[in-house]
């Protein structure tokens, strides 16, 4: 069992007073860090709860895994929290071999039913499912040089390969750096941790967009059919705000888009039409779209 | 006042064997939980636990009431309906958590009388035996019981026939075997299924299902401004088109009910049959099938007092008849051979393998206990503690009370489905079990699209049967108050 975690069973197992362990499960739940709401997803609900608990999980810089958590029941933040608290960046091969049975050490009978409502227990396992995962992830980034948070890869340079990795910034996160390819797509993301030492530059033709941009790119260009459409990855210019830490990094584009599905269309309509074909993305971690939406008289016209 | 008191000593003596005197000379009528509900510092545990006479065990005090608090009721008094058969309940005299149990998940699952318990043991020991194909002596006395079973069922309803009852295995069965047999051999597609968006899932999805292989149309009439439904736009969703009206009698949640005498007038004038779910009404009041005049009718054993395990479907005999199996098996044919196979005439052909006999005969001892106990009385006693449950709730702050309020023109059923502000409704039912052994329930009560109109997730739900006493509703309103002060001095 984490450290962390054996602390906490010991200090409930100090409180006798059924009452009193309440008030200290309410404790721990009102000192949670709240989750943002980009991050109560489908993905991380945890099933089988007759409140709503969510739990997010990512990797920090040295590979621990990192939790997040909240519930709409202050009884169930509570036990979230426990959890959170307790497992929160330890190594993912500790946190998956924690054993549900120290629950019961815990002395909440409320953890213990059996029932589908037992939150506790989908929340325990939730959190070891996402820790796999994301270990899982991580192998496959190093081995394929896909981007991962907190690895560094070295693939993937088009024809802008006087772009190395050693000419990178280190630990900044708010330097510009564009790289123009042929075609005028403009795909770079430079995602830098705060005070970390990690970078990742990934410099790319039109092929290159991350998998986010990719599919923002091929949504927008089968359903609008434009003339002209450019998807420019922007993160890094908001790197190291919490939006951004622990998603893939994929968070703010600028979109361009020309084209004739806008005619008639006012600014309003025309963003709001964009919007909806990227609802998806948008509740999945894209946090903002800045959008150029134009009709091709207008391009030509201007 | 005099008369009152020597009226508690009568039933202090008889019941427990003391007389309790440190009572101060104000009006009251009846032991009465610990401490008021309007003292919000009360501690968890109950003060003078002293007085217990068998397995019975009551906490007595004086409740300082408000006028709320409906003291000269004699209907809610120490001779309540819910004081008298208390005792046919053995499962309500214990300890849960440390707390008395108090039982207020009715809607969920009613508690059963000595009587049923004892009537099912009986069969097993006596004579149980497959039904209806038997020779010997055992099987044809579980036949005729299982068919007398039957017979009550009907009468307890006023079907005109034993005939029509079948029995299934619950209400949602029941629901699936008309939505199966009848919907599926009547509905085309653009036929509409009228509904309530306060419908419990079974008198929903089943629709759905069958909607979805017919080409049918559901459409739910919605809620007024009283948060009951609205029947003049369910009226209004009538039309040539209607095949079929779906309707809850009373509401699992909003308490409300629904005029079905009429229902069924409108329904007939555009050429639909109706289909009612009376799981809330049947084990609370007189329920008349003819006078309503419903083409079916469904209910659950298990939320009259019966066994789990059986319910059935009242339909009117030329439907059934007309109606093609829903499950085949045993019992519901005439014939079989290898290619085809002919059925057995209702109630049989839709009863298709060895049914739960033993319960069936539970349900019949169960209908036997309320038949004596009268349902007119039992509705009335529940209106007044419904009145009194709904009224003291009030009382707790930032509260919100689902469905209508009950008035002269309004009746509600006995159970309230409530929020309090800012506090979840399942930590509510959470800390109202563990600290004080109250049982109620938390979540959307199978009615996920009526909790989506109302905007909330979940909600709490109390919901009281003629065996609960006005003392289980007062500890209940003390817990409650309890539990959100605890809550909200986290905020």
């Amino acid at each position: 069992m984490p450290p962390k975690l054996q602390e906490i069973v010991k200090l409930f197992q100090s409180v006798q007073e059924p009452k009193a362990k309440y008030e200290q499960l309410l404790f721990y739940g009102k000192n949670l860090k709240p989750l943002e709401t980009q991050f109560k997803t489908k993905d991380n609900k945890v099933e089988g709860c007759v409140s709503q608990v969510w739990v997010r999980a990512y990797l920090d810089s040295d590979n621990n895994v990192v939790f997040e958590a909240d519930s709409d029941s202050v009884l169930t933040k509570g036990l979230a929290a426990l959890l959170v608290n307790g497992l929160s960046g330890r190594p993912v091969n500790e946190v998956i071999r924690v054993s549900p049975d120290f629950a019961v050490l815990l002395g909440l009978q409320q953890s213990l039913t059996p029932s589908r409502n037992n939150g506790f227990l989908n929340m325990l396992r939730l959190m070891q499912k996402k820790a796999l995962q994301l270990a899982v992830e991580a192998e496959k980034g190093e081995n394929s040089g896909l981007k991962m948070d907190g690895s560094v890869e070295n693939g993937n340079f088009g024809s802008n390969s006087d772009l190395g990795v050693e000419e990178t910034p280190v630990g900044v996160t708010n330097s510009g750096l564009k790289v123009d390819s042929r075609d005028g797509n403009v795909n770079v993301e430079l995602d830098s941790e705060v005070g970390g030492e990690r970078n990742r530059v990934q410099s790319s033709n039109s092929g290159g967009l991350g998998s986010r941009g990719t599919r923002i790119k091929e949504k927008l260009e089968s359903e609008l059919s434009p003339v002209a459409i450019e998807v420019e990855d922007i993160s890094y210019q908001h790197a190291g705000h919490a939006g951004v830490r622990g998603s893939d990094g994929e968070t703010h584009f600028n979109v361009k888009v020309v084209s004739k599905e806008f005619e008639g269309k006012s600014l309003v309509k025309r963003h709001r039409l964009v919007y909806g074909l990227l609802q998806e993305e948008l509740q999945s971690g894209l946090h903002a779209l800045s959008i150029v939406a134009k009709t091709p008289s207008e391009v030509n016209g201007s | 006042m005099p008369s009152t008191l020597t009226l508690f000593n009568l039933c202090c003596n008889s019941i427990m064997g003391t007389v309790v005197h440190k009572l101060p000379s104000f009006k009251f009528l009846n032991p009465t939980s610990s401490s008021s509900h309007y003292c919000s510092t009360t501690t968890t545990t109950r003060t003078s636990k002293t007085f217990r006479a068998g397995s019975r065990r009551r906490s007595f005090s004086i409740s300082a009431s408000a006028s709320a608090v409906r003291e000269d009721n004699p209907a809610l008094g120490s001779l309540s309906l819910g004081h008298i058969t208390r005792p046919d309940f053995p499962i309500l005299h214990q300890e849960v958590n440390g707390s008395r149990l108090v039982y207020l998940d009715n809607a969920a699952t009613s508690q059963k009388p000595t009587a049923v318990l004892n009537a099912l043991q009986n069969y097993y020991e006596a004579y149980n035996s497959n039904v209806h194909r038997g020779i010997h002596y055992l099987s044809a006395r579980a036949t005729d019981e299982y068919e007398l079973a039957r017979k009550k069922v009907a009468a307890f309803i006023n079907a005109s026939d034993s005939g029509e009852i079948v029995f299934t295995k619950n209400a949602t069965e029941a629901i699936n075997l008309v939505a199966y047999s009848w919907g599926m051999s009547n509905l085309k597609p653009e036929d509409e299924v009228i509904l309530t968006i306060a419908e419990h899932h079974s008198a929903i999805v089943p629709w759905q299902l069958v909607a979805q292989k017919t080409g049918a149309i559901l459409k739910f009439a919605s809620l007024n401004q009283d948060e009951a439904p609205d029947v003049d736009k369910l009226r209004q969703l009538f039309s040539r088109k209607t095949k079929i009206v779906v309707v809850h009698h009373v509401s699992n949640t909003l308490a409300s009910v629904l005029p079905i005498e009429e229902i069924v007038l409108w329904a007939h004038d555009v050429g639909a049959k109706v289909l009612v779910d009376a799981c809330q009404s049947v084990p609370h009041m007189v329920v008349n099938v003819q006078s309503l005049n419903v083409d079916f009718l469904v209910a659950s054993s298990h939320k009259m007092c019966g066994p789990t395990g059986v319910g059935f479907l009242y339909g009117k005999s030329e439907l059934l008849s007309a109606m093609p199996p829903f499950l085949g098996g045993g019992e519901m044919i005439s014939d079989v051979f290898l290619d085809h196979s002919t059925y057995a005439e209702p109630p049989s052909r839709f009863e298709a393998g060895t049914p739960a006999i033993g319960e069936a005969i539970g349900l019949g001892a169960a209908i036997d206990y309320l038949s004596r106990l009268g349902m007119q009385k039992i509705h009335d006693y529940e209106i007044e503690l419904a009145k009194y449950l709904y009224e003291s709730l009030l009382s707790v702050p930032n509260i919100h009370v689902y469905g209508p309020a009950p008035s002269e023109n309004v009746d509600r059923a006995a159970l309230c489905s409530f929020n309090v502000e800012n506090i979840h409704p399942t930590d509510i039912a959470t800390f109202l079990d563990q600290q004080h052994g109250v049982a109620i329930r938390s979540g959307h009560h199978c009615a996920q699209p009526l909790h989506r109109h109302l905007g909330v997730n979940a909600s709490a739900r109390a919901s009281l049967h003629f065996y609960n006493t006005k003392e289980d509703v007062d500890d209940f309103i003390q817990a409650l108050n309890d539990t959100v002060n605890f809550f909200n001095s986290f905020k």
